[in-house]
C-alpha cells in the first residue's frame, strides 16, 4: 500500500497565529479605509442638473456619494425612478431642472435612478440613501409598476431565461417578502445582502461600473489584452450621457390606447414596497412629499381608466390615513407625454409648477 | 454547494463549524452532526443524489462486515465491485456506450437504436437525467474500504454512522482527495483536539485554494473557453496559448479545490492526504503522476497496477500493466473518446520516459529544466484531448495549430504575468533549500497572503464557476 502523506504541503503559505492576526487587521483596515478615502482622490464633476448617468445606474456607491453631496448643497432631493431621472429628456429638461428654474436657485437635486421600481427603490434608499440627512424628500410614486402582475413582479413565469426580468436585482428584497419572479440562487442572494451592507463591496463594484465597462477587471483585460489595466482609472467622473430616446410624444411614437389590467392594491408587491419606503423615510425624519404620477390617462381605454382611478383612490386613501403630505396632480396634456408615464420637457415644466404649488414648500 | 460560494463560506461552514466545536467532545454526536452536514452539503445539488450515496454506503458497510471473515469472501468482494462499478457504469458510461453502439449500428444500416438506460430510468421516475456530482470519487473511496478489508489490511468498521461519515465527509466528498479508510476512518474515532495552528494553517490552505480557483482558474477559463468554444475561428498562437492556459486552469481549479478541502478539514482537526505537489515542475511522466492527483494515482497503483502484477514481471508485462492502468485512468475521468486518448497518450509517455530514465545520458546529461519543459509541453499536448472532449474538436485544434497563420492571440498580459509569477514561485519552492527558505520567510509569506487577499477583494471576478472535476 502506498504511504499516505498528510503533512507535506505544496507551498510555503502556512501562517501561524500572529501573521494570521496581522493579515486580519490588514484586511479590515484595507476594506474600511480605502472606500472612505476614495472620494478624496476621485473627482465627481456634477455641474448643473446632474443626474447619475444611465450607464452607471447600477453603481450604488456613486449614488451614495451623489446623495451625500446633494444633501450638502440642496435642500430638497427628488427621489424616484425614470420619471424623476428623465428618461426621454435631456438633463436640462428634467423635473428638478424646471423646479430649480422656477425657484431661481439650485435647491432641488435629481436623485432619480432609471429603472428603480418601488421594490428596488426601497432597497436603494434603505442601503444607499443613508446620507439624505434631514433633507426634504419629494418621492415619486409611478403607478406604472402596478399596471400588471408582470410589473408587480408577481408573475413567476416572467422571462425564465433571466434571474430577474428588471433592473436592480441587488436592491430588491432577497428573502422577505418573497418576489415570485426572482430566481436567484441562495448564494447569489447572500452575495447581494453582503454587497449592500459592505461599503467595500459597493466600492469595488463602483470601479467596475465606472471604469471597466461594467465588467470585472479580468473580463475587461480579455477585451483589452495589451492595455495597462490602470489606464481606464481616470479618477474623474462626470455627467456622461444625455437623453436616451427621442423626445417625441406617445402618439408620434405610434403607441395606441391600452387596456392595462392594473393589480389589486392590497396584494400588490410594488405597492407594499412603496409603503415601506415611505415609512423608512419618515422614520429617518425626512420631511416627505409623495407625488403620485401623473400617469398618462389619455392612453388608457375606458375600462382600464376606471380601474386606474380606483387604484389611485386607494393610494390616496392610504397616504391620507398615514398623514403623508401628498399630491395627485391631474393628468398632463396628452402631447406632453412620451409614453405611459414619462413626461416630455413641457410636461415636466407643468409638473414642476404643480409640485411647487403644494403647501409642503410653503411651510 | 461549492467551497468558494457565499452560501458555503458565510452560512454553511459557519453553522457547521460552530456546531462541530460545541459537539466535538462527544464522538457520537459529532458523527451525527458531520454526517448530517455532509448529506445536506451533497443534497444541496440535488436531493436524489442522497439515495445513491446512502445506498453505496450501506451496501459497502454491510459487505465490509462479511468480506473479511466469511468463507465466501471473494463473492462479497465481487458484490462490492459490481455494485460500485455498476453504479458508475450506469450513470456515467451508459450514455457513452449507447451513443457508440448506435453509431456502429447506424454504420451497418440497421434501423435500431438503443436508449440510455440511466436516462430512461430517471425520466420514468419523473426526474431529469443528471450525472451525480462526484460519483467517481465516493464510489472509489467506498470501494477501497471493502478491498482493504478483504485483503486484511484494515479492520472492519462496525458502526454504520462512522462509515457513512467517512464516505460522505463534506470537505472531500465531491472532488477528493480520494481518502483511504486507513487514513480517515481512524480520525473519526475519539475526540479531536483542534489547535490554533490547525485553525490558522487550515485558513491558509483555504486562502491559497480560493485564490487558485477564483483569481487564477476562473480568469484562465475566460480565455480558454473563448478559444476552445470556437477553435475554428482562432489561429495557432491563440490555440497554443489556450492549451497552455488550460493546463494551468485545470491545475489551479483542481488543486485549488483540494487546498480548500484540506484547509476546511484541518480547521476541523482532520488531516487529508496531499493531492497535488507542483506537478508542472516534474522531470518525468512518472514524476508527474506522483505529483498530480496523487490520491487517484496511488489508488490506481494500489488497486489496479499492483494487482495486475506491477513491475514484478518482465519489462513487457510492466509496460502492459502501466498502459492498462493509464487507459483505465483516462476512462475514469469521463465517458468520452477524448479522455481515453488522453489516458493512452499518458501511457505512451510513461513508457517512453521510463525507458529514457534508464539511460545514463538522459539521467546525467540532460538539464533538469529541459526535462521539466519537455514534460510540461507533453502534458499540455495531452490536455488538448482532455479539453476538446470530442475527437472532432481536438482534431480542429491540432490541425489549426500546424496549419494556420500567426495572428494576434490577444492573450491578456496581466494573466500571463500572473501565471508566470505563480510558476516562478513553484520553481523556487520546489527548487532547492535556499530558494525554499526565501519564500518561507515570514514577511514574504505575509506579503503574499496580503497580495492574494487584495487581488481577491478588488480584482477577481465574483461568482462561483463550477469546478472542472465535478464532472467526473
Amino acid at each position: 500500500m502506498t504511504d499516505i502523506d498528510t503533512v507535506t504541503t505544496s507551498n510555503g503559505m502556512q501562517l501561524s497565529g500572529r501573521p494570521c492576526l496581522g493579515l486580519l487587521i490588514f484586511t479590515a483596515a484595507f476594506c474600511l479605509i480605502l472606500p472612505a478615502l476614495w472620494p478624496s482622490v476621485e473627482r465627481l464633476e456634477t455641474g448643473p442638473d446632474y443626474r447619475i448617468p444611465y450607464a452607471v445606474g447600477n453603481d450604488y456607491w456613486l449614488y451614495d456619494r451623489w446623495a451625500r453631496e446633494a444633501s450638502r448643497t440642496c435642500d430638497t432631493l427628488l427621489v424616484g425612478d425614470s420619471v424623476v431621472w428623465g428618461h426621454f429628456v435631456a438633463r436640462e429638461q428634467t423635473l428638478s431642472h424646471h423646479m430649480n428654474a422656477v425657484e431661481g436657485s439650485a435647491r432641488f437635486a435629481n436623485l432619480g435612478v432609471d429603472g428603480s421600481h418601488p421594490a428596488a427603490l426601497a432597497g436603494l434608499i434603505e442601503f444607499h440613501g443613508k446620507s439624505f440627512g434631514d433633507r426634504k424628500i419629494v418621492l415619486l410614486c409611478n403607478p406604472t409598476w402596478m399596471a400588471s402582475t408582470d410589473q408587480d413582479l408577481r408573475n413567476p413565469d416572467l422571462r425564465r431565461d433571466q434571474v430577474f426580468p428588471y433592473n436592480h436585482a441587488p436592491l430588491i428584497p432577497q428573502f422577505r417578502p418573497a418576489v415570485p419572479c426572482y430566481r436567484e440562487t441562495f448564494s447569489g442572494r447572500i452575495g447581494h445582502v453582503l454587497d449592500r451592507n459592505l461599503p467595500f463591496n459597493a466600492w469595488t463594484r463602483h470601479l467596475q461600473v465606472a471604469y471597466y465597462e461594467n465588467k470585472s477587471i479580468p473580463a475587461w483585460t480579455l477585451d483589452h489584452p495589451y492595455e495597462n489595466p490602470l489606464k481606464p482609472m481616470t479618477l474623474r467622473l462626470g455627467p456622461a450621457d444625455d437623453r436616451l430616446e427621442e423626445s417625441i410624444s406617445w402618439t408620434e411614437r405610434g403607441i395606441r390606447k391600452q387596456d392595462t389590467p392594473w393589480v389589486d392594491l392590497e396584494s400588490s408587491l410594488q405597492w407594499g414596497e412603496f409603503r415601506r419606503t415611505v415609512r423608512l423615510l419618515r422614520s429617518r425624519g425626512n420631511p416627505l412629499l409623495v407625488v403620485v404620477g401623473p400617469y398618462n390617462e389619455h392612453l388608457l381605454t375606458e375600462p382600464s381608466l376606471k380601474r386606474y382611478l380606483a387604484l389611485k383612490k386607494g393610494v390616496e386613501a392610504w397616504l391620507a390615513s398615514e398623514k403623508v403630505p401628498h399630491l395627485l396632480p391631474p393628468p398632463l396634456p396628452s402631447g406632453t407625454y412620451a409614453d405611459a408615464s414619462h413626461p416630455l420637457d413641457a410636461g415636466y415644466a407643468l409638473m414642476a409648477r404643480q409640485v411647487l404649488a403644494h403647501e409642503f414648500f410653503k411651510r | 454547494m461549492v467551497f468558494h460560494e457565499r452560501a458555503f463560506i458565510y452560512v454553511f461552514f459557519v453553522v457547521v463549524y460552530l456546531g462541530y466545536l460545541l459537539l466535538k467532545r462527544h464522538n457520537g454526536l459529532t458523527l451525527v452532526w458531520l454526517c448530517a452536514a455532509s448529506y445536506f452539503f451533497y443534497g444541496y445539488w440535488n436531493w436524489y443524489y442522497l439515495i445513491l450515496i446512502a445506498a453505496t454506503t450501506t451496501l459497502d458497510w454491510f459487505i465490509g462486515l462479511h468480506v473479511g471473515t466469511s468463507p465466501r469472501k471473494k463473492l462479497w468482494l465481487i458484490l462490492s465491485l459490481v455494485s460500485n462499478l455498476g453504479l458508475l457504469a450506469f450513470f456515467k458510461y451508459a450514455e457513452f456506450v449507447t451513443e457508440n453502439l448506435n453509431a456502429a449500428v447506424a454504420g451497418v444500416g440497421l434501423g435500431w437504436a438503443a436508449v440510455n438506460p440511466a436516462k430512461a430510468a430517471m425520466e420514468a421516475l419523473g426526474m431529469k437525467y443528471l450525472l451525480p456530482v462526484g460519483i467517481s470519487f465516493f464510489t472509489f473511496q467506498s470501494l477501497s474500504y471493502t478491498i482493504d478489508v478483504y485483503r486484511g489490511n484494515l479492520k472492519v468498521e462496525r458502526n454504520l454512522l462512522r462509515f457513512a461519515t467517512f464516505v460522505s465527509l463534506f470537505p472531500q466528498l465531491v472532488a477528493g482527495p480520494i481518502e483511504r479508510a486507513s487514513n480517515l476512518l481512524p480520525q473519526l474515532y475519539g475526540t479531536r483536539t483542534i489547535t490554533l495552528r490547525d485553525f490558522t494553517e487550515g485558513v491558509s490552505h483555504f486562502l491559497v485554494g480560493f485564490f487558485k480557483k477564483v483569481a487564477l482558474a476562473d480568469y484562465l477559463a475566460l480565455y480558454v473557453d473563448k478559444v476552445y468554444n470556437a477553435p475554428g475561428e482562432h489561429e495557432a498562437p491563440a490555440l497554443l496559448l489556450a492549451t497552455f492556459a488550460f493546463a494551468w486552469q485545470i491545475y489551479f481549479d483542481f488543486s485549488g479545490y483540494t487546498d480548500m478541502a484540506r484547509g476546511v478539514a484541518q480547521m476541523m482537526g482532520f488531516r487529508l492526504m496531499l493531492n497535488f505537489n507542483n506537478p508542472y515542475v516534474a522531470t518525468g511522466l512518472g514524476d508527474f503522476w506522483n505529483r498530480w492527483h496523487i490520491s487517484l494515482s496511488t489508488w490506481f497503483k494500489d488497486y489496479v497496477y499492483f494487482p495486475l502484477g506491477g513491475n514484478r514481471g518482465t519489462a513487457f508485462a510492466t509496460y502492459r500493466n502501466m498502459v492498462a492502468t493509464m487507459l483505465i485512468s483516462g476512462f475514469w475521468h469521463g465517458a468520452a473518446w477524448g479522455f481515453i486518448i488522453w489516458g493512452a497518450l499518458h501511457a505512451v509517455g510513461r513508457v517512453v520516459t521510463r525507458q529514457l530514465e534508464g539511460s545514463s545520458f538522459y539521467t546525467n546529461r540532460v538539464p533538469t529544466f529541459a526535462k521539466q519543459l519537455g514534460v510540461f509541453v507533453f502534458v499540455c499536448f495531452t490536455w488538448i484531448f482532455f479539453r476538446g472532449k470530442t475527437w472532432e474538436t481536438s482534431w480542429i485544434v491540432l490541425r489549426r495549430i500546424f496549419s494556420t497563420g500567426w495572428g494576434d492571440p490577444r492573450f491578456p498580459l496581466v494573466l500571463l504575468v500572473l501565471v508566470l509569477a505563480v510558476w516562478a514561485y513553484q520553481f523556487l519552492y520546489a527548487g532547492g533549500a535556499a530558494a525554499k527558505r526565501l519564500v518561507e520567510l515570514p514577511p514574504v509569506r505575509l506579503a503574499l497572503a496580503a497580495a492574494m487577499l487584495v487581488w481577491l477583494a478588488v480584482i477577481a471576478q465574483a461568482g462561483s464557476q463550477p469546478f472542472i472535476y465535478f464532472d467526473f
